[in-house]
């Protein structure tokens, strides 16, 4: 699955609405920003931590319509996600309701795709994007906390 | 000046009809809500409250979070009291009411009034508790009127289990006194989780207060900071200089009881003289520029921390201690 990212496919990190970025059970003090953002996400130190248990569900609003390709997820060996669930264009997420709708994709990550290689997406599935819900279901290593150092989407506006 | 939406539950259950709490426990009870939904709405103009009652046939949202203070007010005229309080089934309906809330930027805060016992179990309210905090949830329980049959261990679960960095908390609030809003204004759930919280809440203090109880040396620091100031400055220098003369006595006694050692003077002799003599120099020699004032003061206050040092003398460190803030209190007024 891992490939080599396009050139035509850019970087959406530009077109992130951030006042609308939403991340649920995330600790406080490693937040959504540190794998998100230009900048933190390239530092491993920071990192996006889960508090109560190992699930995250993040919320990722677009300032224009785009099309998503494929994502880029860096984390831990032991505490990096492993099912990881993309819904597009779903308000009003929470944990209560991932399972009533299908989601547009559903990757299991290797160990090997931690280590920031790109995943394609089915493209089909993603060509009207207004938001990106990311749902990290459980980890590599079954632990109570999972990491995550980078995410990073690439696509077309 | 948070960003916040709330969810107040009420407990309208028949264990509202109690009178210990006056005039009812219910009346009790919106008076507190009111004033919070004030505060709340005031802090922020962008923040939202709403309101739900947990008794009664079933759990009844009365209002979904707005920013009217009117329509908030309006509906809690009118409520019936009946049935048993559902904590669970209440917070759960007030977490779906946070969720869908318009402005996705304010937090999320749950207020629940409990005057009644709970019924669940300790287990699924933690379960519960660990759901709100998953969800970003923070929860304030007031606690009031029942506490027998681990009441109050159940709502300290339920409150621990959400618990994220001080966000949330609990208050026990004893009938007294003192009203039951008029208590809650010194609370966390008024003045918030650091900085001195809401502008209102702090006015709302105030007035309750009447200037009267409640701060030290009876100032209101939000009224008179200066003075306030000045009063914790002086209570705080007073505090150290009578520790440092307490250290010095202490120090001298050791030698003295070495002295005593090697002449065999009686004690009551070596109590007085000796000491004034020996500490006077070694203060001298730290401070040429001692003014007489304050040598008197140091004296005097040698005096007295060798009164402390005294045995039989050891209760009366506090009341020396109170009266000299006393006098210092009136020297500020003057």
């Amino acid at each position: 699955m891992a490939s080599v990212i396009p050139r035509s496919q850019v970087d959406l990190v530009d077109f992130v609405d951030w006042r609308g970025v939403e991340c649920l059970n995330q600790k406080s003090g490693h937040a959504i920003e540190n794998a998100l953002k230009q900048g933190y996400r390239e530092d491993d130190g920071l990192h996006l931590e889960s508090d109560a248990d190992e699930q995250i569900l993040i919320y990722i609003p677009f300032t224009q319509v785009v099309k998503l390709h494929s994502i880029v997820i860096k984390g831990p060996d032991e505490e990096g996600p492993r099912t990881v669930k993309l819904f597009t264009n779903k308000e009003n997420m929470g944990f209560s309701n991932v399972n009533d709708y299908p989601p547009n994709d559903s990757i299991v990550m290797s160990q090997d795709d931690l280590k920031a290689k790109a995943i394609n997406l089915k493209y089909v599935k993603f060509q009207n994007v207004r938001s990106l819900t990311i749902f990290i279901e459980d980890n590599q290593g079954g632990n109570d906390i999972s990491k995550v150092q980078k995410i990073a989407l690439y696509g077309t506006t | 000046m948070v960003l916040e939406a709330t969810m107040i539950c009420i407990d309208n259950s028949e264990w509202m009809r109690n009178g210990d709490y006056a005039p009812t426990r219910f009346q009790a009870q919106s008076d507190a809500v009111n004033l919070i939904c004030g505060a709340k709405t005031q802090s922020n103009p962008e923040n939202t409250v709403g309101l739900l009652t947990m008794a009664g046939k079933r759990v009844r949202v009365l209002v979904t979070p707005t920013s009217d203070l009117g329509k908030i007010l309006a509906c809690m005229h009118g409520l019936e009291i009946g049935g048993v309080l559902n904590l669970v089934s209440g917070v759960q309906i007030a977490q779906l009411a946070l969720k869908h809330r318009q402005n996705k930027n304010q937090q999320q805060r749950i207020i629940v009034f409990v005057g009644s016992p709970t019924k669940h179990e300790k287990k699924l309210l933690e379960i519960i508790g660990k759901k709100l905090k998953k969800n970003s949830v923070a929860l304030d329980v007031v606690e009031f009127g029942e506490f027998d049959d681990g009441n109050s261990e159940k709502l300290g679960a339920l409150v621990a289990a959400v618990n994220n960095n001080g966000n949330s908390h609990i208050v026990n609030i004893p009938p007294g006194p003192s009203a039951l809003s008029d208590a809650l204004l010194t609370t966390p759930i008024f003045t918030g989780d650091g900085d001195g919280g809401s502008g209102f809440a702090a006015a709302a203090a105030a007035v309750a207060a009447g200037g009267t109880t409640g701060f030290d040396f009876g100032v209101d620091p939000n009224i008179d900071p200066e003075l306030a100031l000045a009063l914790r400055v002086s209570m705080e220098e007073e505090r150290a200089r009578q520790e440092a003369a307490a250290k010095k006595a202490a120090d001298d006694a050791a030698k003295q009881e070495k002295e005593m050692g090697q002449t065999s003077v009686t004690q009551d002799v070596t109590m007085s003289e000796p000491v004034v003599t020996s500490v006077m120099p070694a203060a001298d020699d730290k401070k040429h520029d001692l003014t007489d004032d304050e040598t008197a003061l140091l004296r005097q206050a040698l005096a007295m921390s060798m009164d402390d040092a005294r045995p039989d003398s050891e209760a009366g460190a506090d009341t020396d201690m109170s009266d000299v803030v006393a006098e210092d209190q009136d020297l500020s007024f003057g």
